[in-house]
């Protein structure tokens, strides 16, 4: 189902690696990238490159091994000069982004941080001394949202949808694909206005502001944005007809949900849950139900792929 | 045989006394470079802290703004970083601070302080940014009122120098 381009790896990831790790990846068969989801760089731990389910790391040779001691063991210098890359030699000019323990890189792929976190007052100031990076392929599947679209645009007009699953099952894949199908509209579904409030530049993956993944063209990202404040600024001046945002969960979510729908806005939105009864057990769901504020509910799960659809759910009006 | 010895004396004071000239020049223009180089690391770090702006392009904008030779510096270590060859900051300004000891008259000294910077440029938030660049102009400052105080005398010693080392090398050649 989902597929990573060989030239898509060597331009917009290798080259952000240290070179030892970006050679001995490079000399990888080209059939190993469709697979590939994550690339972990761990200090003084082997490389670990995520296909699929299952974790292989790149011997000293270059050979793909499931064995990950007899693979290339991550040092300092290798995270150091990554980092360097990633921030293009200026941490300071991602200070926003190290708090939030991530770095968008062009093509919208994120690179999570981990080391030593500095704890002011109570709030993160910065992470220093960095111990491990994650490099998580951003993906575009176009069309994998089209047999949502029965559920969530019936007769051709939207409703509120909620996608339920636990994480890693392509929320965030199926969320941006219905960005860009609503917005750029199908025979017998018209175009829509679209906001993505996106809070963790996970839907668009923008770079400086600008979506790197194909998100529809009459859709706004509201990039980094916290959801609610996100959806009340959409609302107030980008008179959206739908709304995106990942992973609702808070109280403040469910006042900003509230007032979109009595501005007339449909809201899509994915939350995390294994099922239909496991989620309407949660206060927060149970307050979006006196609301009745989502009309259809879509359990995925990655049983056969990711993304594959478990369980649909009309709620009445 | 008269117009040769003069030609000769002439030539002989002319040399020792450029020479003396060049080093109180020299001498002069490591106070130019010192406050050059302080003035440079201000704009730079003001580039960091407010502006935000990538290390590569603040560098590069640092070299336009300086004086030669200290623009070499930021020029050397910019193109160094443009390049993207998996360079760190860190290496990039060992790089331009080799070119720059060529071409100006920093002393060793001056450079030991510059390369402190090298290991922290960059790789840091902007209030540790600040905090490193504010303590190396400090130290700068420093350098450079002793190397005022130096120029004040050696000048006017290496300008003597010259000529008198001139004229002592005429009469025993006469």
């Amino acid at each position: 189902m989902y597929r990573v381009e060989w030239k898509n790896i060597s331009s917009e990831i290798a080259s952000y690696l240290a070179p030892p790790i970006k050679q001995l990846l490079l000399g990888l068969d080209e059939q190993y990238f469709s697979r590939l989801e994550e690339i972990r760089l761990r200090c003084q731990q082997p490389l670990l490159l995520k296909l699929g389910d299952r974790d292989f790391t790149i011997t000293s040779r270059g050979r793909l091994a499931a064995d990950l001691y007899s693979g290339y063991v991550v040092t300092r210098e290798d995270i150091q000069r990554t980092l360097a890359s990633i921030s293009d030699n200026s941490l300071y000019a991602f200070e926003e982004e190290i708090k939030r323990g991530y770095i968008t890189i062009p093509g919208g792929h994120r690179v999570g941080l981990a080391g030593q976190v500095v704890v002011h007052k109570g709030e993160i100031k910065t992470i220093k001394n960095f111990s491990s990076l994650c490099f998580r392929i951003a993906r575009e599947v176009p069309d994998c949202a089209l047999p949502l679209i029965p559920y969530i645009a019936p007769r051709g007009v939207p409703v509120s949808s909620l996608l339920i699953s636990p994480p890693r099952c392509g929320k965030t894949t199926l969320l941006r694909d219905l960005a860009r199908i609503l917005s750029n509209g199908r025979p017998n579904l018209p175009a829509q206005n679209v906001t993505v409030v996106d809070e963790r530049s996970e839907l668009g993956g923008c770079y400086l502001g600008i979506p790197q993944l194909d998100v529809g063209s009459r859709t706004d990202v509201l990039d980094g944005c916290p959801k609610a404040e996100g959806m009340m600024m959409a609302i107030r001046s980008l008179s959206p007809q739908v709304v995106i945002t990942d992973e609702i969960g808070r109280a403040e979510d469910v006042a900003a949900i509230s007032e979109c729908l009595n501005a007339g806005v449909v809201v899509i939105a994915s939350i995390h849950a294994r099922n239909v009864k496991e989620l309407e057990n949660r206060p927060l769901m149970q307050d979006l139900m006196k609301l009745k504020a989502f009309r259809s509910g879509i359990t995925l799960s990655r049983r056969i792929h990711p993304g594959n659809i478990e369980e649909t759910i009309r709620w009445q009006a | 045989m008269l117009w040769l010895k003069t030609f000769g004396i002439v030539l002989v004071m002319t040399g020792f006394g450029s020479w003396g000239l060049n080093q109180a020049r020299r001498v002069r223009s490591r106070v130019d470079q010192l406050i050059s180089l302080r003035l440079a690391l201000n704009f730079l770090l003001k580039e960091i802290t407010y502006i935000h702006t990538p290390l590569p392009q603040a560098l590069k904008r640092t070299a336009q703004f300086s004086a030669y030779p200290v623009s070499i510096l930021f020029k050397e270590a910019a193109g160094w970083l443009e390049e993207k060859q998996g360079n760190t900051a860190s290496e990039a300004w060992q790089k331009g601070m080799q070119k720059l000891s060529f071409y100006s008259e920093l002393s060793k000294a001056d450079l030991e302080l510059l390369s402190t910077l090298g290991h922290q440029i960059g790789m840091s938030d902007a209030k540790e940014q600040e905090r490193v660049f504010l303590l190396v102009q400090e130290e700068l400052r420093i350098f450079e009122e002793e190397a005022v105080k130096a120029s004040e005398s050696g000048q006017k010693l290496w300008s003597y120098t010259g000529f008198v080392l001139g004229a002592v090398v005429v009469l025993l050649l006469i």
